[in-house]
């Protein structure tokens, strides 16, 4: 266990650096973007190595504590951010707001304790593994929108770094936020079908308006709602930033929230 | 602007999302009966989507744009044909025992039809393995049950997995015990067997007692089932198991008796003969004949949805 948190530790301190990188990449007008990239990418490996060294000793995936759901979100949250960051140059300023989400992520991990949990009967099925995936790949779309949907609102609100002044004008700049949120709701789409399958044949019912049930629902319709008030009302790009940071607030509540103040859904019977 | 148009207006579908939001959380504590807060805001969905569909002229140039409509539409309405037909119920079977139609508790729509009696199976015994600190980890339950031909069928269900009898699944639950197995032979009249189940174990461990009344007859009996060792350790992994030795009290007014397997106690109406200790299972049963369809809705629902964005981002790439 010692090496695990060792390695967990040094993806941290990786992870800490390229987001300090990032900011000061931004305020300077710097561009150390491969620098960072390397960092993430050492730091995944090094958290990849922990997670997979926990998945060995105790049998199961990291679905069950809070150190675990936590600790592997960063993981995948940052996996799916180096892959948008390597494929689409102009994501690469938002990692100035990312960085210091997944940073308090991070922090919130090392608050929580590495023991083990009970894996329940109901997880052993191949659906958790779908329903987590899409889940994963869902709130990683959101987080690209919302480094996106920052830059905007920082650029509004009048910060002058140097950076922030060379980007694209915001239409262009939301438009590729609202590219990502149309592929998060996809993902969301396709993680309650996956959910509702699984708790079918886990729990004997697809649906029960349970809390975690509850909010991924609201979390749905709020994307809905954002998607269909951007094509009807065309909203101005800082309003639409706005609107695309709240919705990542609901996931981000219901993903880390619901499961932190109720332990009874989603954990199986007794 | 007709009334026509009117409710197809995208921005009556803002409202009405906003509305069908409002429904969630209304449900969510269980403030409101379910039923309104969230039937009267998705038939209002379904009725602007439906004028949108027939009136706007953007569902006629992107059809992807349309399946997703149209897709959205037949699930709520295979939502709504569910929660008038669906079934949701409890049994309990004891070991041996044969499923034959009756529910312990259940609720209904309006509209279903039951079918339970020909949803036959019996309960073969089960295994359940718990983890240290007695947590429940594999439970398999053995079933059998003939099919339409008359042949036997077996099969072995658990977590994730239920058996489906005509449309009706049956999941094994948390919820078993001990049941004490008894014959009757009334004075004079054709000997009965059964069982009595025992509350839940291991969640009533210290309350393994239960009031019945023997069958034609007004006599009451508590029984309690007494035994010393620790079937379930904390220490260890164990499984869920019959005790080695065990008895059976009962007590029939001031009267108390203990009864070992194959114990017989004479009674003014017949005699009664506790013959063994076995065991019960509780199940879950769940029948809502839209599930296929509602996951096909679904599909087409996101795949349409997906091809209309591939199309739409397709022809400015993403890296600008």
């Amino acid at each position: 266990m010692a090496t695990e948190l060792q390695l967990l530790w040094m993806a941290l301190l990786l992870y800490t650096l390229a987001g300090s990188t990032a900011i000061g990449a931004t305020v300077l007008a710097t561009r150390f973007e491969r620098v960072i990239l390397a960092m993430i990418l050492a730091g995944l490996a090094a958290h990849a190595l922990s997670l997979g060294m926990r998945w060995e000793r105790l049998g199961h995936g990291p679905f069950i504590t809070m150190f675990e759901i936590l600790s592997s979100n960063v993981w995948s949250l940052l996996l799916i951010y180096a892959f948008a960051y390597w494929r689409a140059p102009a994501v690469r300023p938002g990692a100035a707001v990312v960085m210091p989400i997944l940073l308090v992520m991070m922090a919130w991990s090392l608050v929580t304790s590495p023991a083990a949990g009970h894996y329940p009967p109901t997880y052993r099925t191949p659906w958790l593994y779908v329903h987590v995936l899409f889940g994963k790949i869902f709130l990683g779309a959101v987080l690209i929108a919302v480094g996106i949907a920052g830059l905007i609102l920082l650029r509004r609100a009048g910060v002058r770094v140097a950076r922030l002044t060379q980007l694209p004008d915001a239409g262009r700049l939301e438009n590729l936020a609202f590219r990502f949120m149309a592929l998060g709701f996809i993902f969301e789409t396709l993680m309650l079908i996956a959910g509702a399958i699984w708790a079918q044949d886990a729990w004997g019912r697809y649906w029960a308006w349970d809390p975690l049930e509850t909010w991924a629902f609201a979390t749905w319709l709020a994307l809905a709602c954002f998607i269909h008030l951007r094509v009807t009302v065309r909203l101005e790009p800082h309003y639409s930033a706005a609107v695309i940071i709240a919705v990542f607030v609901l996931a981000f509540l219901t993903f880390f929230g619901v499961p932190f103040v109720s332990t009874a859904p989603h954990k199986g019977a007794v | 602007m007709t009334w026509f148009n009117r409710l197809a207006s995208p921005k009556l579908t803002l409202v009405v999302l906003g509305l069908l939001g409002a429904g969630v959380l209304l449900v969510y504590p269980g403030e409101v009966r379910s039923d309104w807060a969230l039937t009267v805001p998705l038939t209002l969905l379904a009725i602007n989507l439906a004028c949108a569909v027939a009136t706007n002229p953007v569902f006629r140039q992107q059809s992807a744009l349309l399946a997703f409509h149209l897709a959205l539409l037949a699930i709520v309405a295979f939502a709504a044909a569910g929660r008038l037909t669906y079934l949701k119920g409890e049994l309990e079977l004891a070991e041996g025992e044969v499923f034959e139609g009756t529910l312990t508790r259940h609720e209904s729509g309006p509209w279903h039809r039951s079918q339970l009696a020909r949803a036959r199976f019996a309960n073969d015994g089960y295994t359940i393995r718990y983890e240290k600190g007695v947590r429940r980890a594999e439970t398999r339950n053995a079933v059998r049950w003939l099919d339409d031909t008359g042949r036997e069928r077996h099969a072995v269900i658990g977590d994730n997995e239920p058996l489906v009898r005509h449309g009706y699944r049956f999941y094994a639950s948390f919820n078993k015990g001990f049941a004490p197995v008894f014959m009757w032979h009334p004075a004079g009249g054709a000997p009965q067997r059964g069982t009595i189940n025992l509350p839940t174990y291991p969640i009533h461990e210290f309350r393994q007692a239960l009031e019945w009344t023997i069958p034609g007859t007004q006599t009451t009996l508590w029984t309690m089932l007494q035994f010393d060792e620790v079937l379930l350790d904390p220490e260890q992994v164990s499984r869920f198991r019959l005790p080695e030795r065990h008895t059976l009290v009962i007590r029939i007014g001031d009267m108390r008796h203990e009864l070992a397997p194959g114990a017989r106690l004479a009674l003014p109406q017949g005699v009664l003969v506790y013959e063994r200790l076995g065991t019960w299972m509780g199940y879950t049963v769940f029948y809502d004949w839209t599930l296929p369809w509602l996951f096909v809705a679904c599909m087409l629902a996101v795949t349409s949805l997906a091809w209309h964005f591939w199309k739409k981002f397709a022809a400015q790439p993403w890296d600008r």
